[in-house]
């Protein structure tokens, strides 16, 4: 529980503007959504009173003109009152308090097995040379639904927007994503909460309804349909590019979505039809899903009304990756994005986000494997999504096997975002999830828009780098033997060749030894 | 009028010759029952199905008027935003799940999760309902003539909910109106434009007892 108590906030008064002259600076107060400060109206003095709401997210340090403002967490005690740590004594006084269960956003805040104890095995005299980044070419190009249906979704980039709703972001965050996926011909995704009207136009490079200025080279919008079905329509459904079968997610797997009533504004009223300040609690299941019949049906009849033109994804909470994948498969998806347990969220039970699911290293080799028990690895196309923070994180997802990553927190960091972990509130500082106007309007889109596209340009050289210093012209070339664990348990995760020991564990082996061998 | 034999044909070949055909004139259709998702996101026309349909008749209607002649069965006019569908037979699990506007009439009973998360639309059934009818509502009219079962309009957000019969039990945050001279000419306008027989003294009216946050 990384929110009540977790920070201190320290002013130096040398510097401190108001310090020196009481009354002539408020910016801290003015610019904190949880009322840390409060100016002495008698005095004109400024004072730290709610030290304890502090969720770390220091818009005031950016904000003070004199620099005069320090946010620490509160280590020491972190460490030394292990496991009763100041935020986990914070969590059982809130719940004696309130009665209420915490709620949480951003994502987990615990330690799991992550992409940080793979590494990368270089090309050397006795494998593959490796290939000149600066001067030969790369193939990094994803194409989904090539042959299933008219228009398939052709990613210059092997990347996409995780699916975040209109109403977990605001309006200029989803603008931002879509100029973002337009510039670097990425796929954005509208997410559960419905349409923002520009994103079609947008995500497709567009400057205008009209589509007739073209500004950028163009991305895709997914259309995700989901459990709640807010402001689903035909239209909705033939506004974008491809359809995303939303089962589950990352953060919350098992739970549908939440946004809380502090959320829902006017216009997020009107996109979902949740009553003004009503919380919007998605189902955690299709009620109109019963069996993988039901769920072939339903990808029929979406393929049916959208005129067999688009692609369509199906979006996998972090369970059971090899037959929830296989269920996939036979329902007909084009493309699979599972999305493991540091998946990030708007707003999730504390105890789902931090318990809840498997870490995305052990999502990837059962999701694979089932793919290539269907015969259908890198046609049916795997986005793995969950933690992916960079090219590097990006590239050992795909060697696993995967054919993409997606980015929902990075994104998010990618617009500013502090990763202070109180979405949910609908206070961010940054204008990214909140749905107050003098919070929006501190995130212009367009110029957010061009740090995603950055963003995606950083990452898509960091895999060019990575899959040519391997000795690959294409990541479509990319395999387990490509990468190491540098652990036992990563090894016994995912079934890597443990590095040292130059092969899988004798756990892999005695399952055929690929490095992706258990269903 | 013309007519489609859907006998041995595939979604695609039916929807695509439903699409073709419901210019201005309507279009009958039979052996469909083994469909699932038949006349599926129609933005007009007049579509009978003769006989049975299949699941999800009428999915993502939008527009459309559609008249299954006989049962329905899961999930009929799923999704739908405009237009009506009227049932002469049965509708099993979850009728009108999901709508955001439109008519939905079923002439006989109704299966459970009836209504689930209905956003606007009207959905009228003549007999009596399974369990969990009315779940999430958050908008529109659902008008029970008969009967309902356990957890009866629970979750109520917003929206009405009548019923001329009984209930096994009502679910959470609902809370018990009685009717008022805009519920009753309403009811009888649907009852009348429907061909409905129904005892108007008999309905007792339904809403949300709060719309304060649930999460916790």
């Amino acid at each position: 529980m990384a929110v009540i108590g977790a920070f201190c906030v320290s002013v130096n008064k040398e510097v401190c503007l108001n310090a020196r002259m009481p009354g002539k600076c408020a910016t801290c107060a003015e610019v904190c959504p949880h009322a840390v400060y409060a100016l002495d109206t008698l005095t004109g003095e400024m004072n730290v009173v709610n030290f304890n709401t502090c969720v770390g997210c220091r818009i005031c340090a950016e904000f003070c003109p004199t620099n005069a403002i320090r946010i620490n967490p509160a280590e020491p005690e972190y460490i030394t009152r292990y496991p009763w740590t100041l935020s986990a004594v914070e969590e059982v006084h809130y719940k004696a308090q309130t009665g209420e269960y915490l709620l949480r956003g951003f994502g987990t805040t615990g330690q799991t097995p992550n992409f940080d104890m793979i590494t990368v095995v270089p090309s050397q005299i006795a494998s593959a040379a490796p290939l000149d980044k600066y001067r030969e070419a790369c193939d990094l190009q994803v194409v989904v639904g090539e042959d299933t249906c008219e228009n398939p979704v052709v990613l210059k980039a092997p990347f996409v927007w995780a699916a975040m709703s209109f109403g977990a972001l605001s309006k200029e965050a989803k603008l931002a994503l879509a100029i973002g996926a337009a510039e670097a011909g990425i796929a954005t995704n509208t997410g559960e909460g419905g349409l923002v009207a520009e994103e079609p136009w947008l995500a497709n490079g567009y400057t205008d309804k009209e589509r007739t200025h073209k500004k950028h080279q163009g991305g895709y919008l997914i259309i995700q349909w989901s459990t709640g079905r807010w402001g689903v329509s035909v239209d909705y459904l033939n506004s974008g590019d491809a359809v995303e079968v939303k089962i589950g997610q990352g953060a919350k797997p098992g739970m549908g979505g939440h946004l809380l009533g502090a959320k829902v504004t006017e216009d997020v009223s009107r996109v979902r039809g949740v009553p003004v300040g009503s919380d919007a609690l998605s189902p955690c299941r299709y009620y109109d899903v019963h069996t993988l019949d039901d769920m072939k049906h339903m990808v029929a009849f979406l393929r049916d009304v959208t005129e067999y033109k688009v692609p369509i994804f199906f979006k996998l909470g972090p369970s059971r990756p090899y037959a929830d994948v296989a269920a996939c498969i036979e329902a007909g998806a084009d493309a699979i994005s599972i999305d493991g347990l540091v998946g990030g969220t708007g707003c999730s039970p504390d105890i789902v986000t931090q318990g809840v699911g498997i870490p995305t290293i052990a999502c990837i080799p059962p999701a694979v494997q089932a793919l290539k028990d269907y015969g259908v690895h890198r046609k049916v196309k795997l986005i793995a999504l969950g933690g992916i923070r960079n090219g590097l994180d990006a590239f050992k997802a795909m060697a696993m096997g995967a054919d993409a990553a997606g980015f929902g927190s990075a994104a998010e960091v990618a617009m500013g975002c502090r990763v202070c972990y109180a979405c949910q509130k609908g206070n961010c500082p940054y204008g990214i999830t909140s749905q107050k106007p003098e919070m929006r309007a501190r995130l212009d889109p367009i110029e957010a828009g061009h740090r995603l596209g950055n963003f995606i340009h950083a990452c898509t050289e960091e895999v060019k780098i990575l899959t040519m210093l391997s000795g690959h012209k294409s990541i479509k070339e990319l395999s387990t033997e490509d990468l190491r664990a540098m652990d036992l348990n990563t090894a016994a995760i995912t079934g890597l060749k443990l590095v040292g020991y130059e092969r899988p564990l004798p756990i892999w082996e005695a399952m055929g030894g690929n490095g992706n061998g258990h269903k | 009028m013309k007519t489609i034999d859907a006998k041995t044909k595939d979604l695609k070949a039916v929807n695509s010759a439903l699409r073709e055909s419901v210019n201005g004139v309507p279009v009958k259709i039979k052996n469909a029952s083994h469909l699932s998702g038949l006349a599926a996101g129609f933005k007009h026309g007049e579509i009978v199905i003769l006989g049975d349909a299949g699941d999800y008749v009428g999915v993502l209607n939008a527009g459309a008027t559609i008249k299954v002649q006989k049962n329905a069965a899961n999930y009929a006019a799923d999704n739908m935003t405009a237009g009506t569908i009227i049932i002469e037979g049965n509708a099993d699990y979850g009728v009108g799940q999901y709508c955001y506007g439109g008519t939905v009439v079923v002439k006989g009973n109704a299966g459970d999760f009836t209504a689930t998360m209905n956003k606007g639309a009207t959905i009228i059934i003549a007999g009596n309902v399974g369990n969990e009818v009315g779940t999430y509502m958050l908008k529109g009219d659902l008008v029970i003539v008969g009967d309902a079962g356990e957890n009866f309009a629970n979750y109520l957000i917003r929206g009405n909910v009548y019923i001329g019969g009984q209930w096994k039990s009502i679910g959470n945050n609902t809370k018990i109106e009685p009717l008022t001279d805009e519920d009753k000419a309403k009811l009888k306008a649907y009852f009348e434009t429907y061909g409905i027989e129904a005892d108007l003294a008999k309905f007792r009216k339904i809403v949300a007892a709060s719309m304060k946050p649930f999460y916790n």
